[in-house]
């Protein structure tokens, strides 16, 4: 099988996968994999201030792919190295209600800046080509020309995890999941009822700061055991949600009892059987985990159960 | 290879409905067999946009409206398996009945939230006598319903192509003008082919910009300028 093997690593009790494949549908038409995936050490000003602060970062974007977002691989990317490179704008841990702050007010306008700045540094250099925009119609032309980020159209996905609080974000489609030590599946941010039929919001659209949900979890309730991150062509390849979610648990199941042998080597195999059988679309995937979670009492801050309304509202940006 | 985490996997469900005008008005000129005969050259065409994308479930029904509103094939049946039953011409225009029953189908359930935009093309070749306007606001109410792509064909001249305007919902695509069977037959094929096509691929298109749409409708046919030119002129 082609394309780039599982990526992994350990930071403090956490450890993470993660891995994607190119759509089952852009196999056929020739469509390169509009995805991007990374985990990463995040480093925090703690850490500056010289004491041990492992913290991790996950971005997932999931480029349009559509006909005028002709540059949304390119994209993707830019919006996971812009998250990579936005982490390190979190308040130190001495200051808490500094970080949710952050998260709430500035950490999706620093995304959502730092991903247009990029796209146009990327235009400066590398103006569209006939190539690119022959294909469109008038309209597309049209729109391409007023709004030239809708070519590199991406959705994003982010988490940062600290030890004192995992910080959510999702602009656009796609999934973010829990999983509790006891195996209960919760979505941090509720789905968002505006993302019906493939149209989604995206980093490309003028608003797109507003658009950003953010939900700030802190650690002294029930930290997950295992977080989730999927781009939407893996909850579009079941039957139904209860199906999508007992991949997390599933998952879980799977590293809890053998560890990260019982998934590293299949999970390609897997998103690919998912992308051929199901959606058709690209998958991607970060699994985030606690080598030993440590059950502690839940309280009011953490996300509720998938099945449920949320306890608490997410901290959206508006 | 280990098992696969989750459950069942599917493909995505893409309902495509046809909305007919049966009207006593169809039986003039040939228009109702001409309508039927494109239906049924189209499917064979229909089947092959299929094909080419299996993670797309494409499953056809019909509704007509005439004398009220009826689904002429009420189950939604892939369209590997889809047969055209004729349609007969009689009664008035009932339009607005035809627009709530396909928005009582929009409705989640039986939606579901992982389904691709339905395809709801509505065929008409007069005004309607019922309340159209509150078929349709039933029908946008529902978030489908608004999702939808939806395209209108206008058979003849006296077809209401403002009404059809207001159905399809977005000022830049037009009804589809067929003064003829030929090009009937022409758009038809179009709905089938590339309309559905375009809704069944994977694709997320950005909302919140100029000129969204969930899917990017293909241009339509060109169909011939000079209408006196042809032998059967509606």
């Amino acid at each position: 099988m082609s394309g780039k093997p599982v990526s992994g690593g350990a930071a403090g009790p956490w450890h993470w996968l993660s891995a994607s494949v190119r759509g089952a549908a852009h196999h056929r038409s020739g469509l390169p994999n509009q995805d991007a995936v990374r985990v990463a050490r995040c480093p925090l000003p703690d850490a500056a201030e010289g004491t041990d602060a492992p913290a991790l970062v996950l971005a997932l974007a999931d480029g349009h792919g559509s006909a005028r977002s002709f540059r949304s691989r390119e994209g993707a990317r830019l919006a996971v190295a812009v998250a990579l490179r936005a982490a390190a704008g979190l308040p130190p841990s001495s200051a808490p209600s500094r970080r949710k702050r952050w998260a709430e007010e500035q950490w999706p306008t620093t995304l959502v800046r730092g991903w247009q700045a990029a796209v146009a540094q990327r235009l400066a250099r590398r103006t569209f080509t006939a190539a690119e925009l022959d294909p469109l119609d008038a309209p597309g032309r049209a729109a391409v020309a007023s709004h030239p980020a809708l070519a590199y159209g991406s959705t994003l996905l982010g988490v940062i995890v600290t030890p004192e609080a995992i910080l959510y974000l999702q602009l656009g489609d796609g999934d973010l999941l829990t999983v509790g030590v006891d195996g209960t599946v919760a979505r941090p941010l509720p789905p968002d009822a505006r993302l019906l039929g493939n149209e989604t919001t995206s980093l490309c659209a003028p608003r797109a700061a507003e658009d950003v949900r953010v939900y700030c979890q802190t650690l002294a309730g029930a930290p997950p055991a295992l977080i989730l991150a999927a781009s939407d062509g893996y909850a579009n390849a079941f039957r139904d949600d209860a199906g999508f979610l007992q991949v997390a648990q599933d998952l879980w199941d799977l590293l809890r009892t053998g560890g990260e042998a019982a998934v590293r080597p299949h999970l390609r195999d897997w998103l690919a059987e998912a992308s051929q059988q199901g959606s058709g679309d690209d998958i991607s995937v970060a699994i985030l985990w606690r080598a030993a979670p440590i059950a502690i009492a839940s309280t009011a801050a953490d996300p509720s159960p998938a099945h449920q309304p949320p306890r608490t509202a997410p901290c959206t940006n508006s | 290879m280990a098992k696969r985490p989750g459950g069942e996997l599917a493909t995505r469900p893409l309902h495509f409905i046809w909305i007919a005008d049966c009207s006593g008005s169809m039986a003039a000129d040939g228009k109702i067999q001409a309508l039927n005969t494109a239906i049924r050259e189209a499917l064979p065409h229909m089947r092959a946009v299929a094909d080419e994308n299996p993670n797309a479930e494409v499953l056809v029904r019909a509704l007509s409206f005439g004398n009220g509103a009826h689904w002429h094939c009420s189950q939604p049946t892939p369209v590997a398996d889809f047969k055209w039953t004729d349609l007969l011409a009689d009664g008035l225009t009932d339009m607005g009945r035809a627009l709530r029953l396909a928005a009582e189908q929009m409705h989640m359930p039986p939606m579901t939230d992982r389904a691709l935009p339905p395809v709801l093309v509505l065929i008409s070749d007069g005004q309607p006598t019922d309340d159209f306007a509150s078929g349709l606001a039933q029908l946008m109410q529902e978030a489908w319903g608004k999702k939808a792509v939806r395209i209108a064909v206008a058979i003849g001249r006296d077809a209401d192509t403002e009404v059809l305007q207001r159905f399809i919902g977005h000022p830049e695509l037009k009804p589809l003008l067929a003064n003829d069977p030929e090009s009937l037959v022409r758009h038809i094929k179009w709905v089938s082919t590339a309309v559905l096509k375009s809704a069944s691929a994977p694709a997320s298109q950005a909302g919140g910009l100029p000129a969204g749409q969930n899917v990017p409708i293909p241009t339509p046919p060109v169909v011939p300028t000079d209408p006196q030119a042809a032998d059967d002129v509606w």
